[in-house]
């Protein structure tokens, strides 16, 4: 007498099992609806002041607004518009010059060229990146309570950009999220696996719990790609049939087993921009080598045994890496001895002896071989053999099994000529416990006697605290200028390519799923796994297609179809959603005001026809988002001003008809972005791993935000390294989606705590102060000019003269300061005009 | 008086006095009269609908009358054990260290123990005779006016799933949680003051963190404001800047938005934005002023365990109680109390896997006194006429202890919350779980039905209040649940 299932909807699934499993189909009458019937191709109609359109889609709008008795409104002013069009198309406002430019543009085709170059701007994809990742909840945390790090998320945001700026067809960028991997387009795929997961040790150790949790994997990717292009929430039949929709359960799990092969996780990336990176990284290495032993020929001498009373010669000892270079001598084994560490037992990293022409003549694979005093081994981790393997980093090195010494003896298959000896505690410059800071090394010479070639007696004491990266290990002021500034050039160099190194290692892999053989997929009754029925092939649903794989249909076939079935040209339903989020994205409210919800129970089309004709345009173009943008942004009924009308508000008050241009609050990105643009400080690197919003993951006091941003931090907001339902401190409560479920269309709420978070925050103050400062610099000393700046450059206007009174004397008694806070919380700023 | 755009500085000022009149004198006549005058002025918010978007705090009306107006939640984080304190199986006793005759082999953590007594002493306690632990004596004196619903089940046997389901009635991320169903579907009192208030734990965030009180779909307005007496409200004042340049910057800033609200003459977003500000600035002045505990007496602080020198985190839990009270005093509609933190091998939160005793020892001395002392203080005070006071955990714990450990491991099949206030029947033990206390065999209970209760004595019917995304009709209850009319009073 179980009343209650793991997954319920109980008393739907019973009065619905018996036509789902039966394979009765909806009745004939259920399955018609508008959303899934082929495009109108009605002919555009002809208001009677036709004159006023610019684009078609404004006959369509007029016409409905004629229809209503209501007029259009007059135009908004250039600027207006401009700034509008910059915020839309870029999410960034114009600066003063490009005002002033378009202000005294004369030419016919001003506003063409404004939008030609906004699109073609990269800040662009940047904007409507940023709503699709909205759609399909992109986050760089895997979620759920432990909400760890997704290191290699971020290629997918960046492909998602990128699309963007590329004006990718619309059939190529269904198909790439799908099945990417099979087309040179690797991070595309990281659409798949884009929500929480659970991870392995998260889920319990039961078999009901694995069960369950990869379940509710498969689901995540189903709702994903039934909401993100299908426009309809299938993720409901996975425990009933659809309520509202003709889609059973059958069809459901037919979806799943599309993705019955996808997990998720990392891959390595195979697509060419990484075979090209791969390549390059191959080129860096082999560089950074070759300027490291030009740098450690500089280095002074070691002078082992030098008396205590001598002054030293050489640097301290370093966590990240040492050179010991000595006259060449002839070796047949070399001795690594530590003679103290801090503490715990001294770790070496990797052990590298060198020949005078460059070569490392310790590595196993050259055939040297070693031995120890005693190894604490911990597999993977602390092996011997990881002394000499040439691989960097503290999980391919060696530990001893005493405390503060120990030692490694590297004997090489013949005597070898050797200079110089380059050793570390960690190579990638994580740890610097462990750390040898007293040690010898010794070679035993072709006549069999040992010598110490070099120890620590000679370098600076070590002083506990690791040193930064940038100290230099040569002491440049011992050297001659020519070859100082040799050194300079090749540490800037050095640096240059550790960086270069560092983000191609980062971007060799992606978090884009992994396929494997798929799991059979059963139709679950009341989708609880416990209950399998009937094995289910992969099958897209009845009431849109007849498209059907076998059950044993390898895996990436089975994405590839589903990617081509959904890309496939006449999918009228396909193109109505798209185009429906590309029109929200300019007005706010889409043509359809439930973005996600073409089926039953979402709206119906405000202009069907115009839904319809833009859905036949955007088809026609190829599926191009840029063209459609262009249509619109240019169109009379986007350059409408948004001035309130109340007699038009008390027939339509939400203007959906149009009869205004809607104003609406900035989202939290663009205001964000927008004060770091218009302080001067925006950092327009592109792309890679996000930047931080948080200090310290997780841990006693949850995620503690960033008060004040390092220069990094102040890129774009798409860049952020995005913390599942993590709201960031200030702009969060700007109703940012947390990507735990998808945000089709964004909120737009208005709370105290934003404006305590707008009004008081440290970014708010630091972006004001930096914002007065560059005022000072570009206006000069006298406070008018200065207010009529600071006017210019945040509302993209002139002060009136009663307003430059008011900020006179606010500036005059309290500083410019006083007058950036407030622009940057005034309303003005903070609206599409 | 419905105000118009340009009465900016409190909209319904008047009307809130007479509220608060209304309220206070916490009867149910206040409360049916309250919701007449509200309909009467047209206030009444459309159940189901979004919220007014220029005024969201504002209060609605709620479906049907309701028996509570305010809510305390205490939730103990990472799972209690059902077993050492509320829900008495003098069997173990008898099967102590003897496997469980047909038990899971396995369970979340991995291989299962042989049974394991109850790890303290039960006795029965007031005119009840309720057999409660030792473990909380304080809450164990409450007990005559308690509701306990001993059968409820969870969906997931993982924390983050299972907080969620228990927050949000879902076991996925994303959804909104129930402070903000309440705050979107009643408003709050206290226009100064935000709905919707999360204590956190002095020993950190729960488990799933912000997913307990996040808005989810619901707007930003609606989400929990997190608060403690350890971490205080964020950005209520500008650091480094002087009263004065702050004064010149918020008149500038007045000045600017008229100036523009000029231009935009009845656009209400502007005027609701301009509005904010206001709130804003009356809640830096409100929130130092509840938070600053000097002001309560010696005896209040002892009672509540706060001014405890031999334990800080006691003290600072009981502190988080005094807040809650104080909240609930001037109308915050939805209080959210944590007691544990994150997962901790149980050492900050209720997970006692491995050494469940020497880690309840401690957690209990932690919560009991300032939990019963804020019960016992919301009564004294009148307010449990309106308060409703919920203690829970998101799901309880095995009878048997894991392979090797003194612990329990995850049991999601049957364990205990309880409810006791405004609307809650006195002492009463509802459902049952088996003789071993493995699972619920009578009266079971989702969590689902559990918050359809929870929105019931709040007057909301959980069926009505909904909202929609991405084409469902979304609920508090998913499309499950049912009001446990067993514990109303």
């Amino acid at each position: 007498m179980q009343r209650f299932t793991p997954i319920g909807f109980l008393y739907l699934a019973a009065l619905l099992w018996g036509a789902a499993v039966s394979g009765a189909s909806p009745a004939p009458d259920e399955t018609r609806h508008w959303a899934f019937e082929p495009l109108s191709r009605e002919a555009p109609p002809h208001p009677n002041a036709a004159g006023w359109a610019r684009t078609i889609p404004d006959l369509w709008v007029l016409d409905a607004l004629e229809k209503a008795g209501l007029d259009p409104s007059p135009e908004a002013d250039r600027v207006a518009w401009l700034r509008r069009v910059h915020f839309d198309l870029t999410g960034l406002p114009p600066d003063p010059q490009a005002c002033q430019a378009f202000e005294q543009d004369p030419r016919p085709d001003a506003p063409e060229r404004v939008v030609e170059a906004l699109l073609q701007s990269p800040a662009h994809g940047e904007r409507w990146g940023q709503h699709w990742l909205d759609v399909v909840r992109y986050a760089d945390t895997h979620g759920f309570e432990v909400n760890t790090e997704r290191p290699h998320a971020w290629p997918y945001r960046d492909y998602v950009i990128g699309a963007f700026n590329a004006d990718r067809p619309y059939p190529e960028f269904i198909r790439e999220q799908l099945a990417g991997d099979q087309s040179g387009r690797d991070a595309a795929t990281g659409f798949l696996v884009t929500a929480s997961v659970l991870l392995p040790g998260q889920i319990g150790a039961d078999e009901v719990s694995k069960r369950l949790a990869r379940q509710d994997a498969l689901d995540e990717i189903v709702v994903n790609t039934s909401q993100s292009f299908l426009g309809l929430s299938i993720g409901c039949a996975r425990c009933h049939d659809h309520k509202f929709d003709p889609i059973s359960s059958r069809d459901y799990f037919g979806m799943q087993a599309f993705f019955a092969g996808v997990e998720y996780g990392d891959r390595p990336l195979n697509d060419p921009e990484s075979q090209a990176r791969r390549d390059r990284l191959r080129d860096w290495r082999q560089r950074k080598s070759v300027v490291e032993a030009s740098l450690s020929r500089m280095d002074p001498i070691a002078r082992p045994g030098s008396p205590t009373h001598h002054p030293p010669t050489r640097v301290a000892v370093r966590a990240r890496m040492n050179t010991d270079r000595f006259v060449p001598v002839t070796a047949r084994r070399l001795r690594f001895t530590v003679l103290r560490t801090p503490s715990l037992e001294p770790c070496l990293d990797e052990v590298e002896v060198w020949s005078p022409d460059g070569r490392n003549v310790a590595l196993a694979s050259a055939g040297t071989r070693v031995s120890s005093s005693g190894d604490t081994t911990v597999e993977n981790r602390h092996e011997l053999r990881f002394v000499h393997d040439g691989v960097y980093g503290n999980s391919h090195s060696w530990m001893s099994s005493e405390k503060g010494r120990g030692w490694v003896v590297l004997e090489f298959p013949e005597p070898r000529r050797i200079d110089r000896v380059s050793w570390g505690r960690d190579r990638e410059g994580e740890f610097a416990d462990r750390l040898a800071t007293d040690y010898r090394i010794e070679v035993e010479t072709d006549t069999g006697d040992w010598i110490t070639v070099a120890d620590a007696s000679d370098r600076k004491p070590f002083e506990g605290a690791n040193p930064t990266d940038d100290e230099r290990e040569i002491p440049l002021s011992g050297l001659d200028p020519k070859t100082r500034q040799e050194a300079q050039a090749l540490l800037a160099e050095r640096l240059r390519l550790e960086r270069e190194i560092a983000g191609a290692v980062a971007s060799q892999q992606a978090f884009a799923g992994i396929f494997r053989k798929p799991d059979r997929i059963h139709l679950l009754r009341r989708g609880d796994p416990e209950q399998p029925g009937p094995e289910v092939a992969p099958g897209v649903p009845e009431v849109l297609g007849s498209m059907r794989l076998p059950a044993d249909a390898p895996e990436s076939e089975r994405r590839r179809a589903l990617a081509h079935w959904l890309a496939q040209s006449g999918q009228a339903l396909i193109a109505r959603v798209m185009v429906n989020r590309i029109w929200q994205g300019h007005f706010g409210t889409g043509l359809v005001d439930t973005p996600s919800d073409f089926g039953r129970t979402g709206s119906r089309p405000s202009h069907p026809g115009l839904l319809d004709w833009l859905a036949g345009e955007f088809m026609a173009s190829g599926g191009s988002s840029k063209h459609l943008h262009r249509l619109i942004v240019l169109s009379s009924t986007y350059r409408q001003s948004s001035r309130l009308r109340p007699e038009a508000a008390a027939r339509d008050a939400d203007a959906r008809l149009l009869w205004r241009y809607p104003p609406r609050r900035l989202d939290s990105e663009p205001i964000r972005d927008a004060m770091l643009a218009v302080s001067g400080e925006l950092d327009r690197r592109r792309g890679g791993r996000g930047f931080d919003l948080f200090d310290q993951r997780g841990g006693l006091s949850g995620f503690k935000p960033v008060e004040s941003f390092p220069p990094e931090g102040l890129r774009r907001m798409v860049y952020a390294h995005k913390v599942r339902r993590e709201p960031e401190a200030v702009f969060g409560a700007f109703d940012c989606p947390d990507a735990g479920q998808s945000t089709a269309r964004r909120r737009e709420s208005t709370t105290p705590i934003q404006a305590l978070n707008l009004w008081n925050s440290r970014f708010t103050l630091e972006r004001s102060s930096a914002f007065a400062r560059r005022v000072r610099h570009e206006a000069g000393a006298e406070p008018r000019d200065q207010i009529q700046r600071a006017f210019r450059l945040a509302l993209a206007r002139q002060a009136t003269g009663p307003e430059e009174q008011e900020a006179l004397e606010a500036v005059h008694a309290q500083g410019l300061e006083v007058l950036c806070r407030a622009l940057f919380n005034s309303n003005e700023f903070l609206f599409l005009p | 008086m419905n105000p118009g755009p340009d009465s900016l500085s409190f909209q319904g000022h008047g009307l809130l006095d007479r509220r608060g009149f209304l309220g206070r004198s916490a009867t149910a006549l206040g409360s049916v009269a309250l919701t007449h005058l509200l309909g009467r002025e047209g206030l009444l918010g459309q159940p189901g609908l979004i919220a007014d978007g220029a005024h969201p705090l504002r209060p609605r009306a709620p479906h049907h009358t309701p028996r509570a107006r305010n809510v305390v939640v205490i939730f103990c984080a990472g799972a209690v054990s059902q077993l050492e304190t509320w829900d008495y199986k003098p069997e173990l006793h008898r099967w102590d260290d003897k496997p469980m005759p047909g038990g899971p082999a396995v369970t979340f953590q991995g291989p299962a123990g042989n049974l394991a007594r109850p790890q303290y002493a039960f006795r029965p306690r007031g005119q009840t005779g309720k057999m409660v632990s030792d473990l909380i004596p304080h809450l164990a004196e409450l007990t005559d006016d308690i509701a306990f619903i001993h059968s409820l089940t969870s969906k997931s046997n993982t924390h983050g799933p299972a907080e969620n389901f228990l927050s949000t009635g879902f076991a996925l991320d994303g959804f909104p949680s129930v402070g903000a169903w309440i705050g979107h579907a009643l408003g709050t009192e206290n226009q100064d003051l935000p709905a919707f208030v999360t204590l956190l734990d002095p020993r950190g965030v729960p488990q799933n963190g912000s997913n307990n009180w996040g808005s989810g779909f619901l707007p930003a307005t609606f989400q929990g404001t997190t608060w403690s007496a350890q971490n205080p409200v964020r950005h209520l004042s500008a650091p480094g800047i002087g009263s004065e340049a702050d004064e010149a910057a918020r008149r500038l800033l007045g000045q600017l938005n008229r100036r523009h609200l000029e231009q935009h003459p009845g656009d209400e977003k502007l005027a609701a934005r301009i509005a904010s500000y206001e709130l804003a600035a009356r809640m830096q002045l409100s929130v130092p002023e509840i938070s600053d505990l000097s002001t309560e007496p010696a005896h209040v602080l002892r009672a509540y365990g706060a001014d405890d020198p031999r334990n800080p985190i006691k003290a600072g839990f009981a502190k988080n109680c005094i807040l809650a009270r104080r909240l609930i005093e001037r109308g915050v509609r939805f209080v959210q109390l944590f007691n544990g933190a994150y997962a901790s091998g149980g050492e900050l939160n209720w997970d006692g896997h491995n050494k469940l005793k020497e880690q309840y020892d401690r957690h209990a001395a932690i919560l009991d006194q300032p939990a019963a002392a804020l019960i016992r203080d919301l009564r004294q005070r009148g307010l449990l006429e309106n308060t409703l006071v919920v203690w829970c955990t998101e799901f309880g714990r095995m009878p048997f202890f894991q392979k090797g450990a003194q612990g329990r491991d995850h049991n999601p099949d049957g364990f205990t919350c309880w409810m006791t206030g405004a609307g809650v029947r006195r002492g009463v033990s509802h459902g049952v779980t088996d003789e071993l206390g493995r699972a619920a065999v009578h009266d079971i209970h989702p969590l689902y039905d559990f918050n359809a209760t929870l929105l019931h004595l709040l007057g909301l019917d959980h069926e009505r209040l909904t909202f929609e995304h991405n084409g469902v009709q979304r609920r508090l209850t998913n499309v499950e649940g049912q009001v446990i009319r067993e514990i109303l009073a």
